[in-house]
């Protein structure tokens, strides 16, 4: 097994982790945007698929058991990377400039991954961990976004969620060496529209719920 | 046409690898835009050097885009703003009257600064050593057309194999990573069928001593790519990142 | 003195004999030995390794920061091999033919026949360590005829043949380094050779980031410090390419040969301004289709496009209607000088000729030439920022290689027992002038396949006690090297390196160029001799000796151009004949060629030194033809 640790703390492994990570969360994404598009079929709706999720308990647990194993890996290897990659150049540079490799998502990717980290934390606490004997799923976000420092924190976050998809999406295929000429424009449009999905996807629901009110 | 122009420079100034280190003020007048780069400063540290200052080192050798010797970071970039030109090959012409150009070494913890604009990159040599050839002996070769290599691997080949080992890649890589180098060898040898016995014992070696050597690690930004003055690409990255995988998953490399 | 060690029997079978009655050294003896090899281009970088390969104990030294970069590096035509692969004609016995005819019969026969052997196993050895060469799309290697000759035998790799070939080689220096069998000391330059009882037992080497000087002792010592072209200031050679280690060596006793023969390049980039650091080297294939011309009228101004086609001298297709624009690289080059010294070059210094593809893009379109040119077309687009699909290319000749080098054996051992020249750095199978493609194969052929033999049989037969580098003789070269050092720093005059190298390449250029004359040659040297005492009385070299002072690097190897240089003139002048790239103005045809005189000057000169204020003794050694016959070179 001495292999597999030295495998993975290589630098192309700590890679290979964050892109089969990364690459799930992208997964995960696309589930929770699917599952949260019951709520434009109204209260019922909505909450039927919240209890129906519930009913699969164990293989939830399960689920959320290796997401939040995933996230530790991803959030644990980004800051080893981040601390890693910044001293791999204690002198740095007087001018920066690119040359036109980087973009936005890829020059961000720590911070912005910070930020999601908090948002997933407070996500969780504002609609995972609350007591819903009272209310349904559905009303709680009703209400939430009846705030519209909650509808913008959502829409930010999600903008920023994108960004990082944007670079992460595409990168996780290089990382993982699926990288060919004839196919790579398409994964790199394919992150773009994964990103514009995931944007526009979350980012609408806190509209609509504060227009619906 | 020729025309000449004025220029500040903002050079980097460093006695030794202890030294600190700082920035100094030179001015470049009347310089020819038919000068390449270095041959401007060469025209700097004559006049140095008869003000009774010392010239900046830099280093050069075949001044024509091969050797790789030369490089410095020049306002930002790596030799400079052209794409795929070395600091020797950049001319003057690309730059305007009155221009004022930062001028610093390669910076990477794996690269130490010898003096002023030179750096010690030993390193790339030393990944080299770790397995970025071919173990054959002088002699008993095989003829040369004996294995028939398709046009277009060996074009790949060919390809990844035009590094001049400069260092620009770690230099405008943000994480100082060496990457790109490393790939680059990785993937000229294993393209080739002469290079595949020892594919998967190479991509494990090469790849744990860039980790020793203090260079970062790849988070896809490429700037090594889009500063590379021979344009290596970036597949070659994912090719070695495919190649290791091979040898840590399903090869008998330890 | 000079004894060529040639061995007996025909000319094919020589080198086979040679090796078997060379002695062998026992393989558990070979870690014993200790071989210092200067140089790590492709002579070497290719003995290193395969020294090492062999169980020999290996230093290697190189001044550039990494051994990769040496000028090798910069060759970018191909490499010859008498491989027959197109089933052309080709043989080892052209390619022997070839190339001692390239070199106007002023080489010796067994060694070149050797070379046309041995090129063979070079491409078989570089294919093996990965040398990605050209490729047909049937998988097989490709081929083109380069430097005029009738065949196609020279491989490539792109326009960036020697920088493949050089990693392959450092490749395999690189495992010999992993390994621990070379020792390779990077930026470091030797000063001195050191002699312990007559025979070449080390060196003294200078740390280039420390400034410190260095011993190191060895059983023999391989120099392969590539040519001397700078010289000439400017030349198609690397910044640090020097003539330091081979000249010491001469001054320690070794002979030096031919030194008066210089290659001079016909298609390079013009010279622009004084500031001009290099000369850059166009490949000789775009005489393939470019078309050689210069305007009919002397001072002719116009712009290349505005001058009608009756108006336009295409004065090689003129002049040698058979051969036209690929007449071999000497011809090519005297004829452009000429032309400019008759007032028709072009261009803002009236010292250049066009070289134009206007034709060849009219015949083949412009995708066909520029498949086969693109890259030296932007190559040269990006130095002189002219489009030479619609401006003609101007060109110009250049210094480009030197024939002449430290005189070897047939084993490559200089008249020093101990001291093996290889590449560029030796005389050379190259005789008077240097066929395209023929100096990769030199340099790989000396070191993967001769030096590892005999070296061996000189170790082998040879006594050599146990030596320290601290011994007296390895102080007293390092003090002399050390008390030159500290003399040029402590002048501190009024004129930087460069201003002296830039004079005394012009001198050269003028004197001891494409073209010479008795009293030019003359001329030039007493111009050298007082360049040199004004130099040692008012160079600045500015900084300490006790870390990295490039301009003290430099001025070392100035210092030994200056005097270098002046050999160079008496071998011209003692040479009465005109050969290859020796062309003096008194030897020549009716017709302007080159007129050799194979009755008294069939030899090789070499030269002695004998005290820096006595003329150099001159030995020759006879050159004995028995395979080939002379013949008067002609391309009409
Ligand atoms: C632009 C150009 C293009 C060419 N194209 C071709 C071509 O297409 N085909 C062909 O056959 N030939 C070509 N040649 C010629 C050929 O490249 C060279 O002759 C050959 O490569 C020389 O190899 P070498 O090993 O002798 O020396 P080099 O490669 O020059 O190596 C010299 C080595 O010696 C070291 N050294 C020198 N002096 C010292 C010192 N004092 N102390 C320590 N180390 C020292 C250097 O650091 C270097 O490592 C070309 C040459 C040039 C310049
Ligand atoms: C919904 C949440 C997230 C998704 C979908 C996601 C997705 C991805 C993907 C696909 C990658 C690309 C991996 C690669 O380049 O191979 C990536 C990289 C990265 N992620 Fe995340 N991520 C998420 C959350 C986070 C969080 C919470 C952090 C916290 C620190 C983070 C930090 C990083 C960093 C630093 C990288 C760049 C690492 C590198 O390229 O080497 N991410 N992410
Ligand atoms: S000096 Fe050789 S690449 Fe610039």
């Amino acid at each position: 097994m001495n292999w597999l640790v030295k495998t993975l703390g290589s630098s192309i492994g700590k890679k290979l982790l964050m892109a089969l990570t990364g690459l799930s969360f992208c997964g995960f994404l696309a589930g929770h945007l699917a599952g949260n598009l019951f709520i434009y079929g109204g209260r019922d709706a909505f909450n039927a698929y919240a209890e129906h999720l519930q009913s699969l308990r164990p293989l939830l647990t399960l689920a959320e058991a290796g997401l939040v194993l995933f996230a530790l890996i991803h959030v644990m290897t980004g800051l080893l990377l981040f601390y890693q990659n910044w001293t791999a150049r204690p002198d740095r540079y007087a001018v920066n400039k690119t040359a036109g490799g980087r973009t936005i998502g890829s020059a961000t990717m720590p911070y912005t991954g910070v930020i999601l980290l908090l948002f997933i934390i407070f996500h969780l606490f504002h609609f995972t961990f609350v007591d819903k004997t009272n209310q349904t799923i559905f009303d709680i976000v009703l209400i939430s976004f009846q705030n519209p420092l909650y509808v913008t924190l959502y829409i930010v976050v999600m903008l920023i969620a994108a960004i990082h998809v944007s670079h992460g999406f595409w990168s996780a295929f290089q990382t993982v060496g699926l990288n060919h000429p004839k196919y790579m424009p398409l994964i790199q449009g394919l992150s773009l529209a994964f990103s514009i999905v995931v944007a526009a996807g979350f980012g609408f629901i806190p509209v609509y719920m504060s227009l619906m009110a | 046409m020729t025309k000449t122009i004025n220029i500040t420079l903002k050079i980097w100034r460093q006695k030794t690898a202890q030294d600190k280190g700082g920035f100094e003020t030179c001015h470049a007048s009347g310089i020819s835009t038919d000068m390449s780069f270095l041959e401007m400063l060469d025209v700097v540290n004559e006049q140095l050097t008869l003000d009774g200052k010392e010239p900046v080192s830099f280093d050069s050798d075949c001044r024509e885009g091969i050797c790789g010797q030369c490089g410095a970071v020049v306002n930002g970039r790596p030799h400079g703003p052209e794409k795929a030109t070395t600091l020797c090959q950049l001319h003057m012409r690309h730059f305007k009257d009155g221009d004022v150009l930062a001028i610093e070494p390669f910076r990477a913890k794996a690269f130490k600064v010898v003096r002023d604009l030179i750096v010690d990159r030993s390193p790339l040599d030393k990944l080299i050593q770790a397995g970025g050839y071919v173990s054959t002996n002088t002699g008993g070769a095989p003829d040369a057309n004996s294995v028939p290599i398709p046009k277009d691997i060996a074009d790949k080949a060919m390809d990844a194999a035009a590094c001049i080992g400069c260092g620009a890649c770690v230099a405008a890589c943000p994480n100082a990573a060496a990457m790109l180098f490393v790939s680059a060898k990785i993937s000229h040898l294993a393209l080739l069928p002469q290079g595949k016995p020892e594919a998967a014992k190479r991509a494990m070696s090469m790849v744990c001593t860039m980790d020793e050597l203090g260079f970062g690690n790849c988070t896809n930004e490429r700037e090594c790519e889009a500063e590379c003055p021979k344009e290596i690409s970036i597949v070659n990255i994912a090719r070695m990142n495919r190649e290791f995988f091979k040898s840590a998953f399903f090869s008998a490399v330890m | 003195m000079l004894e060529s060690r040639t061995p007996g029997g025909p000319l094919a079978d020589k080198w086979d004999r040679h090796q078997f009655e060379l002695k062998l050294v026992n393989p558990a003896n070979k870690r014993k030995f200790e071989i210092i090899v200067v140089g790590s281009g492709l002579g070497g970088g290719a003995a290193a390794a395969s020294l090492a390969e062999l169980g020999y104990n290996v230093k290697c030294f190189c001044i550039q920061d990494s051994p990769r970069r040496a000028h090798s590096i910069a060759a970018q035509g191909g490499i010859n091999a008498a491989k027959n692969y197109q089933n052309d004609g080709d043989s080892i016995w052209r390619l022997f033919y070839d190339t001692i005819k390239g070199g106007d019969f002023r080489a010796r026969e067994s060694n070149v026949y050797r070379l046309a052997q041995l090129s063979v196993n070079i491409i078989d050895q570089c294919v093996a360590q990965g040398v990605p060469f050209a490729r047909e799309y049937g998988g097989l290697l490709a081929n083109r005829s380069f430097g005029g000759a009738q065949v196609s035998r020279t491989f490539y790799a792109r326009g960036q043949t020697g920088q493949q070939l050089l990693l392959g080689a450092y490749s395999a220096l690189s495992r010999q380094i992993a390994i621990g069998k070379v020792t390779m000391f990077p930026r470091r330059e030797m000063l001195d050779l050191v002699m312990v009882n007559g025979q070449a037992r080390g060196i003294v080497a200078r740390n280039l980031i420390t400034g410190e000087m260095e011993n190191h002792a060895a059983d023999a010592v391989v120099l392969a410090t590539g040519g001397y072209g700078n010289v000439f200031f400017l030349s198609t050679n690397a910044m640090s390419s020097n003539v330091t280690a081979t000249y010491r060596a001469y001054k320690k006793g070794a002979l030096f040969g031919n030194p008066c023969f210089t290659q001079i390049h016909p298609t390079c980039i013009p010279v622009h301004g004084s500031y001009q650091s290099k000369l850059t080297l166009m490949s000789e294939s775009l005489r393939n289709d470019g078309r050689v011309w210069v305007p009919k009228t002397p001072g002719d101004t116009r712009a290349p496009d505005q001058i009608p086609e009756s108006e336009r001298d295409y004065y090689l297709e003129n002049k040698y209607p058979s051969f036209g624009n690929l007449v071999p690289r000497d011809v090519a080059s005297r004829n452009a000088k000429e032309q400019c010294d008759l007032g028709k070059g072009v261009g803002e210094t009236g010292l250049a000729v066009y070289l134009d593809f206007r034709d060849a893009i009219k015949r083949d379109g412009k995708d066909v030439i520029g498949q086969k040119y693109g890259n030296l077309f932007q190559m040269y687009e990006k130095i002189t920022a002219q489009n030479p699909y619609e401006i003609p290319m101007m060109i110009y000749p250049a210094v480009h290689y030197t024939m002449g080098g430290l005189w070897v054996d047939y084993n490559l051992m200089s008249n020093i027992p101990g001291l093996f020249v290889l590449g560029e750095a030796n005389f050379s199978d190259h005789g008077a002038n240097r066929l395209g493609a023929s100096a990769l194969m030199q340099g790989l052929a000396d070191g993967y396949f001769i030096i590892p033999y005999t070296i061996g049989g000189y170790l082998a037969g040879t006594s050599l006690p146990k030596i320290s580098s601290s011994a007296p003789e390895f102080q007293a070269a390092r003090k002399e090297a050390g008390s030159r050092i500290h003399k040029m720093m402590a002048i501190n005059g009024n004129r930087t390196v460069d201003d002296f190298h830039k004079q005394l390449g012009k001198i050269m250029w003028d004197y001891c160029g494409m073209s010479r004359n008795d009293e030019g040659l003359s001329k030039a040297r007493i111009m050298i001799q007082e360049l040199r005492s004004e130099f040692w009385k008012n160079v600045r070299v500015p900084g300490t000796d006790g870390d990295l002072n490039q301009s003290l690097e430099r001025a070392g190897r100035v210092a030994d151009f200056l005097e270098f240089s002046e050999l160079m003139i008496i071998d011209a002048l003692t040479r009465r004949e005109s050969c290859g790239g020796h062309f003096n103005e008194a030897f020549q045809t009716d017709e302007n060629e080159a007129r050799r005189d194979d009755e008294n000057f069939c030899h090789v000169s070499t030269w002695e030194y004998a005290g820096d204020a006595q003329e150099p003794v001159f030995h020759k050694e006879p050159l004995e033809f028995e395979n080939v016959h002379l013949t008067q070179r002609s391309y009409k």
